[in-house]
């Protein structure tokens, strides 16, 4: 038969299904009457003679199936009939599938979510065409495998190599200062410093205007031009088409809009959206340092260099040609290029390299996905096994009277397909809620005015994966019990349901996994527990400085190109200025803001008077600078001595102020005001400690408190600072206010971050723990449902194979709380050792947490006090209701096919 | 009964198309045909010719009909295809080998061997 006669027949016989079984029934109908017919000329009378025909004939209803078979399309057919009986057989038990469903959603949905994560950081391809022939080239030496280049040795590799179509680099631009005209203030913009031949090379058009001609990236500082990415375009200009040939000002310098990239670009970066791209010949407008000389240092490497692979060259002849130029470069610069080498990488293992925390990450999500996934499918197939030997003696009639082992199997195999279909797209809406719920969080995790994003979302490779994953746990949870309640003895299988003895080596991995389950469950969400109660704790002890009426914003005049002299000058003009504005109660300068997401430099100090320990230079303490206003604009109480003064300037002698825990660390009992410390070691710059201030907490809100010490701006000076201006009312008020400021001292200084403190903190010290609070609460409930899926699917299990038995008992005058008793007594057993192991488990994560994190207050016994009982009470209810039914059994019921 | 043989697996469509040759014939005038050419040697469950006749014509062996019989009453007439020609007689050559081979092999005299 060829295919296509069979594919004609297979669809004829589909798509006319009721016809074609109609005429098959008439002609089996012909058949038995033109027997009676014959049996009729015999002599027989008619009613007879049909009667006849019909024994004659065989079992009709075998023959018809048999004959239905045949005729093809029965595939199709059987599965509509066996979808058909599943949905009515899963609706009859509706408390069951629904906790399949949502067992198995919640294991998918894990995964999915994870799997989101894991595609964008791992597996999403380079958003240009051919982004398989996009390697990355990085620099060796003995510490680091992934540096980059510098321009110089970008050049040798771009005119000495082979293997390449073209070979690219680019320079991430962090905080650059961005203003449609000279009229406006300029605002915190990312870009990025990429070869001539960058776009060209990755062969991306711009969906508007030019890519950059290779001679605008020849002559250092001479095309100002610039490529807008499509982000940027579209929030920055209302994709106004006309934005071509305008100039903008780029830290005060004007560039010339030729082209708009395309949307389907956002750039090379996985959380990075470069919001501009400009020719690396306009590196010098950017410099910070003006010691450096960008294009001719060997040493001065900021390029991340990539390449396309010609079509036809490979990795390893790549790899090849690479060393040996880094041989080369190596004997001709021995100074600047001894013991480097060079390497090439693909995407994958650009993004799985081992030093990537991202890759660990994803690694620790995907396992602990997975493994929850397989936790559940086991429950599952716990919970269809209980639901099969139910059923049991239901197979065993449908076997004897004829049908195939294969047939049921596929039937039973079918109702674990509904449910992990149904759970996949349960699985795929939770990973999908998960996803738009960890977006939630851009604002907190992000927050900054960069242009970043979390790449994390639902696309169709994940969506596929979760599918195929879904089809996967169906297999793994439907194929046991399937096979094993299709292996039943037929004659015990029909007269009762004890038809088989399972042996102990399961029930005892069963056993187990309920116990883990239950402990697992039990630890995390004391954990959850334990974090929320220290974490409120925490919040009530304050933080000791005052929070509200607060303007932050920051300047870094740098980017436009101030010296170190024009820089003091500038704040210092802007805190005059700004103290004379109406609205400002106080302000202050500093290099770090308390509980901000930058962390404090330390400081290596020795004391004066006091013994160093033998094994130790010098002792170090956190530290920050600020200026005289700090401590009167945080409210932070000088306890003794005094804050900073206008007197205490570059050419005054060197004083610093500590906090009280500094103080009562280095000088117990005494006065800490009027001692001396000396920078760095014994022969260090003396300072004068003239303050002891109250401790804050700096680093974080759940913070122990720590040694601090605060030195005055003015005898170290600072380029990078953060102004905080107290406010009499709303402090985004003064936002112009401060605008106004340095508009008339520089128009073009960005201004960095503008917002109110003290919505700030309570993103950074208060939102971001939440979450992490949030996750492990999601995930020990999601470990508590697990378990009690796995303990009522253990005792519903029991239960259908102690029916009999239970039975008998009960016909002996049992009566049903002993029953109770006797099927729950098991759960119990293993909810309390499950519980002992997580009570274990908890104090052993209780005192982890303290040690890291919290106040070592001893147990917090009203979290075990809620966690346990609940826990308790849950898990007994899954074993509860089994149990209850067997208790309900009626005697004459269970022994009735004795 | 006790004189009927049993069909040994896989002879019943070969049976079905050798009836079916000599003529177009409904269902049930292929068994009666059977059991005449056979001289009713051989047992057929009614209900068990139809799975059969299915197959066959899903292979494009036979094709089929409806047609009114000699009884007046509405039946589905099969008749052989040109593939269901050339079929019956590559089996009915395979048939005669295999049943010369297993004669021979069974009519075999201690002293031949």
């Amino acid at each position: 038969m060829s295919i296509f006669s069979a594919i004609r027949s297979l669809a004829s016989a589909f798509l006319q299904r009721g016809q074609v079984h109609r005429e098959m029934e008439e002609e089996l109908r012909s058949h038995i009457q033109h027997r009676a017919d014959d049996l009729q000329r015999r002599g027989i009378s008619r009613k007879e003679a049909e009667r006849r025909a019909r024994l004659e004939f065989g079992g009709f209803e075998k023959f018809r199936e048999e004959a239905r078979e045949a005729l093809g399309g029965h595939f199709v057919e059987t599965l509509f009939q066996d979808l058909r009986f599943s949905v009515r057989s899963l609706r009859r038990t509706p408390g069951l599938t629904i906790f399949v469903i949502v067992t198995l959603a919640l294991g998918i949905g894990m995964v999915s979510g994870t799997f989101s994560m894991v595609d964008a950081l791992i597996f999403r391809p380079y958003p240009v065409p051919h982004p398989s022939g996009i390697v990355t080239l990085v620099s060796t030496t003995h510490d680091s495998s992934f540096d980059d280049f510098s321009y110089r040795e970008y050049l040798d590799l771009r005119d000495k190599t082979q293997s390449y179509a073209g070979v690219i680099a680019n320079s991430e631009m962090k905080a650059v200062g961005f203003s449609a005209d000279a009229a406006s203030t300029p605002r915190v913009t990312g870009g990025m410093m990429v070869s001539g031949n960058y776009l060209h090379v990755l062969a991306v058009e711009p969906q508007l205007g030019r890519s950059f001609r290779l001679e605008e990236d020849q002559v250092p500082g001479r095309d100002a031009v610039v490529v807008l990415g499509p982000e940027f375009w579209r929030r920055e200009f209302g994709s106004d088409p006309s934005v071509v040939g305008r100039h903008v000002r780029l830290n005060g310098v004007q560039f010339t809009v030729i082209g708009v990239a395309p949307e389907k670009f956002p750039g090379m970066q996985m959380f990075d959206r470069p919001d501009f791209y400009i020719p690396l010949a306009m590196a010098p407008v950017f410099s910070t340092d003006i010691q450096k000389n960008f294009f001719e240092d060997r040493d001065d490497r900021e390029l991340r260099v990539s390449a396309r692979l010609k079509p036809g060259a490979t990795l390893q002849q790549a790899q090849n040609e690479l060393a040996v130029l880094a041989k080369n470069l190596e004997s001709e610069y021995p100074k600047a290029n001894r013991g480097r080498g060079a390497a090439v990488h693909t995407q994958f293992e650009m993004r799985t390299r081992v030093d990537d925390a991202n890759w660990k990450f994803t690694v620790i999500f995907v396992v602990l996905s997975l493994a929850v996934l397989l936790v559940a499918c086991t429950n599952v197939a716990g919970l269809l096994l209980s639901r099969g030997r139910a059923r049991a003696r239901e197979i065993a009639i449908r076997l004897s009277i004829g049908a195939g082992r294969g047939r049921l199997i596929r039937l039973l195999m079918t109702e674990s397909l509904i449910l992990a279909t149904l759970g996949g797209l349960g699985g795929i809406a939770i990973g999908y809620a998960f996803v738009e719920w960890f977006h939630t969080f851009d604002q907190i995790v992000l927050m900054t005015d960069l242009p970043l994003a979390l790449p994390f979302r639902m696309d169709t490779r994940v969506l596929l994966a979760s599918l195929a994953l879904a089809m996967l746990s169906a297999l793994l949870c439907g194929l046991a019990p399937a096979l094993q309640s299709t292996r039943v003895d037929l004659v015990n299988g029909i007269k009762s349901a004890e038809v088989d003895v399972p042996g102990r080596k399961r029930m005892w991995g069963r056993n187990v996994l309920v116990v883990a389950q239950v402990s697992t469950s039990l630890m995390l969400l004391t954990a959850a527990f334990l974090m929320v109660r220290g974490f409120q704790r925490d919040l009530q002890v304050g933080t000791n400085f005052q929070k509200d009426h607060l303007l932050m914003t920051t300047f870094d005049p740098r980017l436009v190109q101030y010296n170190p002299a024009q820089t003091q000058a500038f704040y210092k003009l802007l805190t005059e200025r700004l103290r004379e504005a109406p609205g400002v109660q106080g302000d202050a300068l500093m290099q770090n803001i308390p509980l901000g997401t930058d962390h404090f430099d330390g400081l290596a100090f020795v004391p004066d008077g006091l013994q160093l320990p033998r094994d130790r230079e010098n002792f170090t303490s956190t530290m920050d600078t600020v200026d005289q206003g700090y401590f009167n604009t945080m409210a932070i109480p000088i306890l003794g001595g005094r804050g900073f003064l206008q007197s205490d300037s570059a050419e005054a002698p060197r004083v610093a102020v500590v906090n009280e825990q500094f103080a009562k660390h280095y000088w117990p009992g005494q006065n800490a005001v009027g001692e001396h410390i000396r920078l760095d070691s014994r022969d260090g710059a003396v300072v004068e400690i003239v303050g002891v201030a109250e401790t804050i907490k700096n680093e974080n809100a759940a913070d122990f408190p720590a040694d601090f010490i605060y030195l005055p701006l003015a005898q170290h000076p600072i380029a990078r600072l953060t102004l905080m201006v107290r406010s009499g009312g709303d402090p985004v008020q003064l936002v112009q206010t401060v605008k106004d400021a340095v508009r008339t001292l520089d128009p073009n200084l960005p201004m960095i971050d503008t917002r109110a403190y003290e919505e700030y903190y309570r993103n950074q010290a208060v939102e971001s723990p939440k979450i992490a609070m949030k996750m492990v609460g999601a995930m020990g409930l999601v470990g508590l449902l697990m378990a009690v899926a796995g303990l009522y699917g253990l005792i519903a299990y029991n239960v259908s194979r102690r029916t009999h038995e239970i039975g008998i008992r009960m016909a002996l005058g049992a009566g049903r709380s002993e029953v109770l008793r006797l099927v729950m007594g098991k759960g119990l057993v293993l909810v309390g050792i499950g519980t002992a192991l997580g009570l274990a488990m908890g104090f052993a994560v209780e005192r982890l947490m303290n040690s890291m994190l919290f106040d070592a207050g001893g147990v917090d016994a009203l979290a075990y006090v809620v966690v346990v009982p609940t826990l308790f009470v849950v898990t007994m209810l899954a074993a509860y209701i089994p149990a209850r039914r067997a208790s309900r059994i009626a005697p004459t019921e269970a022994l009735r096919y004795e | 009964m006790t004189d009927q043989a049993q069909l040994l697996p896989g002879t019943l469509d070969l049976l079905i198309l050798r009836a079916v040759s000599l003529g177009a014939l409904h269902g049930y005038g292929i068994l009666l045909r059977i059991q005449q050419i056979s001289g009713g040697a051989l047992l057929i469950e009614q209900g068990a010719l139809y799975p059969g006749l299915f197959r066959l014509v899903r292979q494009g062996l036979l094709k089929a009909n409806w047609g009114t019989s000699e009884n007046n009453r509405r039946a589905k007439f099969y008749e052989l295809t040109a593939a269901g020609r050339k079929r019956l007689r590559e089996e009915t050559d395979t048939w005669n080998r295999l049943a010369t081979a297993i004669a021979s092999a069974l009519g075999t005299q201690p002293e031949e061997v």
